[in-house]
């Protein structure tokens, strides 16, 4: 009787433990697909303003660094203007609403906190579905590219950053045009991977990648990165390259999020392709 | 001073300190010191087991919520709260139990608490590692993971340890 009642003692501290590890684990596995689970996560009240506290002391360290960042794409908006290019031929250049209709609008936002040394990375951005954020739209600095607006607050948003496990942006060769997958291997936040580039194509280090633009959530031509390395990949006719990601993200701190007008017309027809099964398990 | 006030101020230095400072250290490798295991342990040592779990879970999610991981430091808390008692009864004399309360910092200069309070790290960074990556073919990087986190982790242990010890009531 007394070794049944210890094995019951012991029995319920083991039954609590489970208990604890599946409402634990189950959050941590599921949790975008429960809205109200923002309230565990640094967008929601206290926490970004105790974020936000850090980040107003933080971001002074690279006061500097940004500064540099942000003059030099001022300077390099300056060369698009009308006004820093000769015009070659007179009379004949002139910029027509009816040819250009905007299909990308982009939407300033700072970086408020982020991690880079975990398996998936995200980042908080001081904007959120006030400013009119949807999950999925695209995030890019004035470097390349960031990652993904993954969960949408009122006043901030989470971003999934291009390290982590399945963030699959179509990239492409700038010279070539062959495009595959981006992926990354948790290993260094300096180097991410692309799989699904044929080994007959000819690459030479340091070409640049860049955002192929195919599934509408990136223009097309937002830098990625440069290729340091390629190898074979055993028993694939695959090359699996590394890259030098274009941005530092010990550093990002001004950031755009990418709004396409065609979105819902591009999803609405990519959806009517018909599932196929060797697809999917590329 | 009383033991809920003294654990309290644990809990919120504690979860300061992993939030503001270790979450933003950049080390490398692969390396993440985790220094709140430190409260769990520290926690009286008659303390049921049932509280135990609860309170660390409750701990746990409130380092959750400001770093982004929905529930994995939850868990992994939850399991060093577990095997808390489990090592204690392997490796603690048995008069330890019947003596009753010790100062908790005094505690961490006795050498049975250190030991066992490696194998409760190493425990516990292993379960956050594994369910963190969750891949078997990234086992080496698990395992490069925990190895070297944690000798850091615990060297952080004993740094806060020097700074906080009260050193009139040094026992040995």
């Amino acid at each position: 009787m007394r070794n049944l009642l210890a094995f019951f003692q012991r029995f319920r501290i083991f039954l609590i433990f489970v208990l604890l590890q599946i409402v634990a684990l189950s959050t941590y596995v599921r949790y975008s697909e429960f809205a109200r689970l923002q309230a565990l996560s640094t967008i929601s009240g206290i926490n970004s303003s105790v974020m936000s506290m850090r980040n107003n002391v933080v971001k002074h360290f690279n006061l500097e660094g940004t500064n540099k960042q942000l003059a030099w794409e001022n300077a390099w908006l300056k060369q698009q203007l009308k006004l820093s290019n000769y015009q070659l031929k007179k009379g004949l250049v002139a910029i027509d609403d009816t040819l250009y209709k905007q299909q990308y609008k982009y939407i300033p936002a700072t970086t408020i906190q982020g991690t880079f040394d975990k398996r998936n990375n995200y980042m908080t951005i001081d904007i959120g579905s006030n400013h009119g954020i949807k999950r999925g739209w695209g995030v890019f600095s004035s470097k390349g590219v960031v990652g993904i607006v993954h969960t949408v607050g009122k006043r901030y948003s989470l971003v999934k950053t291009i390290l982590s496990k399945n963030i699959n942006i179509d990239v492409m060769l700038d010279k070539g045009g062959a495009f595959g997958l981006l992926k990354w291997d948790g290993e260094n936040a300096k180097y991410v991977q692309i799989s699904g580039i044929s080994n007959d194509m000819r690459i030479k280090k340091w070409s640049t990648v860049s955002t192929k633009g195919g599934s509408g959530i990136f223009p097309r031509g937002i830098p990625v990165g440069r290729v340091v390395e390629k190898r074979f990949m055993e028993g694939r006719p695959l090359w699996d390259i590394h890259l030098l990601t274009a941005v530092d993200f010990r550093t990002v701190q001004q950031v755009y999020v990418v709004k396409n007008i065609h979105l819902d017309e591009l999803e609405q027809l990519q959806e009517a392709i018909p599932a196929d099964k060797e697809e999917e398990e590329l | 001073m009383n033991v809920i006030v003294s654990n309290s101020i644990r809990f919120v230095l504690l979860v300061l300190v992993q939030v503001l400072i270790l979450n933003n250290l950049e080390v490398g490798a692969g390396i993440y010191p985790m220094l709140y295991p430190l409260f769990i342990l520290l926690l009286p040592i008659e303390m049921a087991t049932v509280t135990l779990m609860f309170i660390s879970f409750f701990f746990g999610l409130t380092i959750d919520a400001f770093s982004n991981t929905f529930g994995l430091h939850a868990s992994a808390a939850v399991v060093f709260a577990f095997f808390r008692p489990l090592i204690f009864k392997l490796f603690a004399p048995r008069d330890v139990f019947e003596t009753g309360e010790m100062n908790a910092m005094n505690l961490l200069t006795v050498r049975w608490f250190l030991v066992s309070y490696v194998v409760l790290l190493f425990i516990h960074h292993s379960w956050f590692f594994i369910i963190e990556v969750f891949k078997w073919n990234e086992f080496l990087l698990i395992l490069q993971k925990i190895i070297l986190s944690v000798p850091i982790s615990f060297g952080l242990s004993l740094i806060v340890r020097s700074a906080f010890m009260d050193k009139s009531k040094k026992e040995r």
